[in-house]
């Protein structure tokens, strides 16, 4: 919040409004916990495991940004994205041939899915109903649950990434960093990294990190929260501090999503259940302001 | 008045994307004179072959044997143009993602205008979807402007006019239509959406820019106008997309 201000103060209130064009690409990084409770039932449902869901929401967020991109026949590089895991290891969770990118092209991510699978999805059929169509669903990330929760190692990792980004992209919309937690730290408190992450900034304003926070139990859930009041623990209130305020085309597109969010809402969800995080990664890819679900399915 | 009565004198103006070639812009232009019939489309730039969308709506629309002026008839043509759109696309092979883009069709903003004689002057009836804008200027001011009047209201997801049968009549119901009636020396700009809100903008503030492109459209100085738009492109107070702009000045003989 108050690296905001103190961008205000020196720009003027005219954040986060940069065109992402090829010329003026934007950075998107995705810190994903992959330690061993990952493993766990999500929410409370024994037939639904956490890595395998959110590795799901991954692709589905990677799909949905080539799509975005593609032009026709060509897809153009306004997106270069990096997936962060971490867990047993801490690295890039691409593999074959994107595993040696820090951060990938989008055109190189539509090349270069592990695979594409077939999928079906439920669509209004015209006169009332709906009919079940195929898609293709490519896959980039696996599902890993393995070792303990080296966060700071991976708050680091992305901290090097922008750094060099916003040191080469000046005029960019600033780095959005997604990253999605189900327990505590196993390697420090990640505040200083976090802060530090959110004082790196483009002339457009500071890059943005967001956090999503799941359980294996169904418990209350607080979504986009305006203060640290109510947080049930020192772990939630180290995450709320971390968190950027939502700017305004963050939160037009949680409106457009139905969730309630209010200015100065922070990018943060604690007890994140399953449509929580589908939506904290569409509102956390909208930059713009569109919902790209949305506005491809409607 | 007949047809002869009047006459009506046309500029364009084309400008793409900052970086961009001429080739790769989306919006699009057409006049038939023959029907007094002009229209500005705008391809949805994250939509499939949104460009040959818009072509497709504005020519089809000025050249259409019957004019699409109503909210019934605008639809039946929209429908049958997607399907010809989609159908142009039947046989291409396609990368996962460009079938899947494909998959959701394409989409563009829409504002036709066709002039007739009718009384004692010159009629106008227009219809537009989505954020391309007709205004109807007469002595310096704006008298109307359809379907969006206030710049503060164009936003990054206007309802545009989708290819897909199953989308349109949802999106359709959203049109508006206007008609109204044309002095000797009136004007119409036809304008896609960047140019539209600039426009608005600067009529609203009393901006001498707003003079300055006046004067440069009426002479058709094309590469003043590129300046100017440039110029307020590097100053943000218009978005970097491309630019359409037709102008209609009604001239009673």
């Amino acid at each position: 919040m108050e690296d905001q201000r103190e961008f205000e103060r020196a720009h003027g209130p005219t954040m986060y409004g940069a065109q992402i064009t090829r010329a003026n690409p934007t950075c998107l990084v995705l810190l994903l916990d992959q330690s061993g409770s990952m493993v766990d039932p999500f929410s409370g449902d024994q037939n639904v495991r956490k890595a395998e869901y959110v590795a799901d929401v991954v692709n589905h967020t990677l799909h949905d940004l080539v799509i975005r991109c593609t032009k026709t026949e060509e897809v153009r590089n306004y997106y270069y994205v990096s997936v962060i895991g971490y867990g047993g290891q801490v690295g890039s969770a691409f593999a074959g041939a994107l595993a040696s990118y820090r951060l990938a092209p989008v055109a190189e991510l539509a090349e270069y899915p592990l695979r594409i699978e077939t999928r079906y999805k439920r669509v209004p059929d015209g006169v009332g109903g709906t009919l079940e169509v195929p898609f293709r669903f490519p896959v980039w990330v696996h599902p890993q649950a393995a070792g303990k929760t080296p966060m700071c190692e991976a708050l680091a990792q992305a901290k090097a990434i922008i750094e060099e980004w916003v040191a080469e992209h000046p005029k960019s919309f600033p780095p959005t960093v997604l990253h999605l937690t189900d327990g505590e730290s196993s390697d420090g408190n990640p505040y200083q990294l976090g802060q530090e992450i959110m004082a790196l900034s483009t002339d457009d304003g500071p890059t943005l990190l967001f956090n999503c926070h799941v359980s294996a139990q169904r418990s209350a859930k607080i979504e986009y929260p305006s203060t640290a009041a109510g947080l049930p623990n020192g772990f939630a209130r180290t995450l709320f501090e971390i968190s950027s305020p939502l700017p305004a085309g963050f939160l037009a597109a949680a409106a457009q999503l139905g969730v309630r969010a209010e200015a100065g809402s922070r990018g943060f969800i604690f007890n994140a259940d399953p449509s929580s995080v589908v939506q904290f990664y569409e509102i956390g890819t909208s930059l713009t302001g569109m919902t790209p679900y949305r506005w491809m399915d409607s | 008045m007949t047809p002869q009565g009047f006459q009506l004198r046309t500029q364009q103006f084309l400008l793409q994307k900052s970086g961009q070639a001429l080739a790769e812009c989306e919006d699009a232009i057409a006049v038939n004179a023959a029907r007094l019939r002009y229209a500005v489309a705008d391809g949805a730039t994250e939509a499939f072959d949104a460009g040959s969308w818009a072509k497709r709506l504005a020519r089809g629309w000025v050249e259409a044997k019957t004019p699409a002026l109503d909210a019934e008839d605008f639809g039946a043509w929209v429908e049958a143009e997607g399907k010809s759109l989609h159908d142009s696309w039947a046989g291409l092979r396609l990368a996962w993602y460009a079938e899947e883009k494909a998959r959701s069709g394409s989409y563009a903003a829409f504002v036709g205008v066709e002039f007739s004689p009718a009384g004692e002057r010159p009629r106008w009836q227009a219809i537009a979807l989505g954020d391309s804008c007709l205004l109807h200027c007469r002595d310096g001011e704006v008298l109307a402007s359809l379907p969006l009047s206030d710049y503060r209201r164009f936003n990054a997801a206007p309802v545009l006019v989708p290819s897909l049968t199953g989308l349109q009549r949802a999106a359709l119901s959203q049109a508006v239509a206007s008609h109204g009636e044309a002095r000797d020396g009136d004007l119409f700009l036809l304008m896609s959406d960047a140019a539209a809100a600039w426009y608005l903008m600067m009529t609203e503030v009393r901006d001498p820019r707003r003079a300055e492109f006046d004067s440069s459209l009426a002479g058709s100085k094309q590469e003043e106008l590129a300046q100017l738009f440039e110029r307020e492109r590097r100053s943000h107070r218009i978005k970097d997309d491309d630019v359409a702009i037709l102008r209609i000045e009604i001239a009673y003989k």
